[in-house]
This record gives structure tokens, sequence and C-alpha cells, in this order.
């Protein structure tokens, strides 16, 4: 019970204490509630969300962002889109069609396509696993705070969902042209969208930090007791 | 504004709050206290920054827009699409959802989401900003929507992955492509740069 005494006079969260921050989109200096589960706090001058507070949040991101990293790999290897016409077929699977692109002397235009649609999320969801996975271990993972950093960064760089929406576009230009179908590929990387989604409303900026900073500031403290029994 | 002595920004009080864990931190200190990352009461040169990105966008706008975005070859017949010519056509054969779609997000968006950044800067520069709420609502609606332009760049991509049957029916990737994608990501920068706390900052100093 004595490290928790210490723990809440180092971060400087009473129980019931307010915490003081400043919008992160308005510079309003807001002194934030504790907040009961269910609950988000916004700004009153420009409405931006600065916290929420969901039930089992750790748990939910480290399962759907799991989900969602297993679909993603699911949606790899298997056919993603089909085309028939005149006699002839042509299945593809994801990479296949971007390699498409590459092969049509547009490499740059592949290398976003891949970046944002499969690489920048994949990244995201693994920052997202191991963060997560620290959390939940008794001694925080090296690293944790830089990649933290990172995944914030990256996140307005995925582009999967809009990708889904020119995949719909696309077939619905050429429905009239040719027989075009969606594999079961395609059916792996819905679901991998809809739980990445789940994992990033779950996601909360300033509670995130606040379990990092907690959980390493734990550890130092269990290390200084632990030398202080093995002194005596 | 008639409760301003509640609305005070960090800055005013000598403060500010790290981009990155939110913590607030003094002033003096040009690193966090808490996560190290380097502090910035605002994001330096915001607005020239913003700005040379949108010329930068308004510049890439024309090669997307002036030349083919893909080229399609049906039975040794080949034809060059433009962003607008392709609208046009699907609005031709009926397709006006489709049509409507690829309209709203190549060109509705791109050029109102620049008018907008543009208005904004012009606005916090001058300090002519009206509507404090409704600035920052229009930012957030360009933020928010700016990357669904990419929308054409997939489409062009995915037409161009299915229909490759020789000279049956082929298509092609035009060089627009890559201004258009160009565009977009610029766009996604510049609104980025911007920092939305500038519109607020006329209100302290009242």
């Amino acid at each position: 019970m004595a490290v928790d005494e210490s723990l809440s006079h180092h971060s400087g969260k009473h129980p019931g204490a307010q915490q003081i921050i400043a919008c992160h989109e308005c510079d309003l200096l807001v002194s934030l509630p504790p907040l009961s589960v269910g609950h988000k706090a916004s700004c009153p001058r420009c409405g931006y969300v600065l916290t929420r507070n969901f039930r089992d949040t750790k748990r939910k991101i480290l399962a759907f962002s799991l989900t969602s990293l297993i679909f993603l790999i699911f949606s790899l290897p298997f056919p993603f889109l089909s085309f028939s016409a005149k006699g002839t077929e042509r299945v593809l699977t994801l990479l296949e069609s971007i390699q498409s692109v590459v092969s049509a002397d547009y490499s740059s235009v592949a290398v976003l396509i891949f970046l944002t649609t499969v690489l920048i999320p994949g990244v995201f969801l693994l920052g997202v696993i191991y963060i997560f996975i620290s959390l939940k271990s008794r001694v925080p993972l090296p690293y944790t705070q830089p990649i933290l950093k990172f995944i914030f960064a990256l996140l307005p760089w995925n582009m999967a969902e809009i990708f889904l929406v020119g995949i719909l576009v696309s077939f619905i230009k050429i429905a009239s042209l040719a027989k075009v179908a969606l594999g079961p590929s395609f059916i792996f990387y819905t679901l991998f969208i809809v739980s990445l989604a789940l994992t990033v409303t779950f996601l909360d900026r300033l509670q995130v930090w606040q379990w990092v900073r907690d959980g390493e500031r734990k550890a130092m403290n269990e290390n200084r007791n632990n030398g202080e029994q093995t002194n005596e | 504004m008639s409760d301003a002595k509640h609305d005070i920004s960090a800055s005013f009080k000598n403060m500010q709050g790290c981009h990155v864990c939110l913590t607030l931190n003094k002033f003096i200190h040009s690193r966090c206290q808490s996560c190290g990352a380097k502090l910035h009461s605002r994001i330096k040169h915001s607005l020239q920054n913003t700005i040379a990105l949108l010329i930068t966008s308004v510049v890439l706008y024309i090669p997307a827009n002036v030349l083919p975005i893909m080229y399609t070859n049906v039975l040794g017949q080949k034809t060059a699409n433009t962003i607008l010519g392709g609208v046009i056509s699907l609005w031709q054969s009926g397709s006006y959802p489709i049509a409507i779609v690829i309209f709203v997000a190549s060109v509705l968006v791109p050029i109102g989401k620049i008018i907008a950044l543009f208005w904004l800067c012009i606005g916090v520069a001058t300090s002519k900003i009206r509507s404090h709420e409704k600035s920052h609502q229009l930012y957030r609606m360009t933020e928010f929507i700016g990357r669904w332009s990419m929308v054409d760049v997939f489409v062009v991509a995915i037409l161009v992955a299915l229909i490759q049957m020789g000279n049956v029916m082929s298509i092609y990737p035009g060089a627009a492509v890559i201004a258009f994608g160009g565009m977009v990501v610029v766009t996604m920068i510049a609104a980025i740069t911007f920092d939305s706390r500038l519109i607020w900052d006329p209100l302290n100093r009242e």
C-alpha cells in the first residue's frame, strides 16, 4: 500500500483531485474532473474531446488490436478481387493488385498505396499491441514511450477505410463491363478495418500516457524497495 | 466572450501543453518534463509553412486536372481520361451516384479544403476572425475530410490492377495520378501544420 501512496503523491493525482491540462486544439486551460466510467470530457471552448473513460479499456484495446492484426495478415494470402470478362479471368491478392501498379511504371503511387493501406496500419497495430502488453506485464518493456509517440504520429496516415470505399466505387464503375467479385481476403480486410476503427475509438492519448507513466514509476519504486530489502 | 475571465489560454499563464502527452509545462522548459518531447506553445512558423504547402498543392492541382488520370484501351482504341472528363462520362452514362462521389472527392473536397485553409490563414494573420467556433469547426472539417480525396487514386489503382486483358480491354494509369496523390498528401501536411490554437489567440489579448 505504501507504494500506492507514493505513486499518487508523485503523479499529483490524489483520488478526486483535478488535473489541469491545456486543450490540444485551442490551448484553453481546463481542469479535468475525475471521470466516471462511460463519460468523456470535452473542451468547454472549442468542443475538442479531451479524454474518454470507457469500461475495461486496456482489455478492449488489446483484444481489438490483436484481432485487427490477425485479420490484416489473413487478408494477404487469399484472393482479394477477381474479374472475368470475355472468357478471361483475373484473380488478384491484395499485394498483387498493388504490384500491378508497379508494373504499370507507377511505383511511387504503388508505394503510397502500400504505405497507407497495409504498412502504416500494420505498424500502428504492432505498436499498440506492444504498448498494451507492456502495460499488462509487471516490468514495462523498453522503448514504450518513443513507440507511443510514433504510433500517434502514424494515425492520420492510415487510409485503409478510404481504400475500401475506393474498391467499392471502382466495382460499381466496371460492373457493367464485366463480372467482378470479392474474394475471402476482401472480407478479412473489411473485418480488419472494423476492428482497427474500434481500437482507435478506445485509444485515448491522455489515458495511455498516464498508464505508461504510472507503470514505469511503479516499476522504479518496486526496484527501489527490492534494493532496500537486499541491503538489509 | 462574455465570460472572458474563464477563457484563459495556457500561453496567457506562461504555460504550454505538450503536444505528445498533453502534460502542462512551464514556458521556460524547452522539453516536456514528463515525456521529453520538444515543446512549442504554438507550432513554429505555422502560417508560413501552411501557406507554402497550400501554394504547392495549388501548383500540383493543375497537372492533376489537365493531364490524363488514366488511359483506357478497348480493342486497340486508346482514349485518355482526365478527372473531370471521367466524371462527365460517368454522368452521361447514367451512373449518377458514382459521378457525384468522384466529383465530391476529387474536385469539391480538394478545392474546398485549399480555400478553407487559405481563408483561415488570412483570418489569423490579419486577426479578422469573427466567429472562433465556426472557424475552428471549419478547420476540423478540413482535417477530417481531406484524406478522403485519396479515393480517386485508389479507384485508378484498382481499375489498373483488374483490367489487364491486352488489346481487348486494358487500363493504364496517367501522370495525373502522381500529381493528384501528391496534392492530397501535401494538403494533409498543410492541415497538420496549421495550428488551430492561433484561431483563439486574439481572445487572450482583450
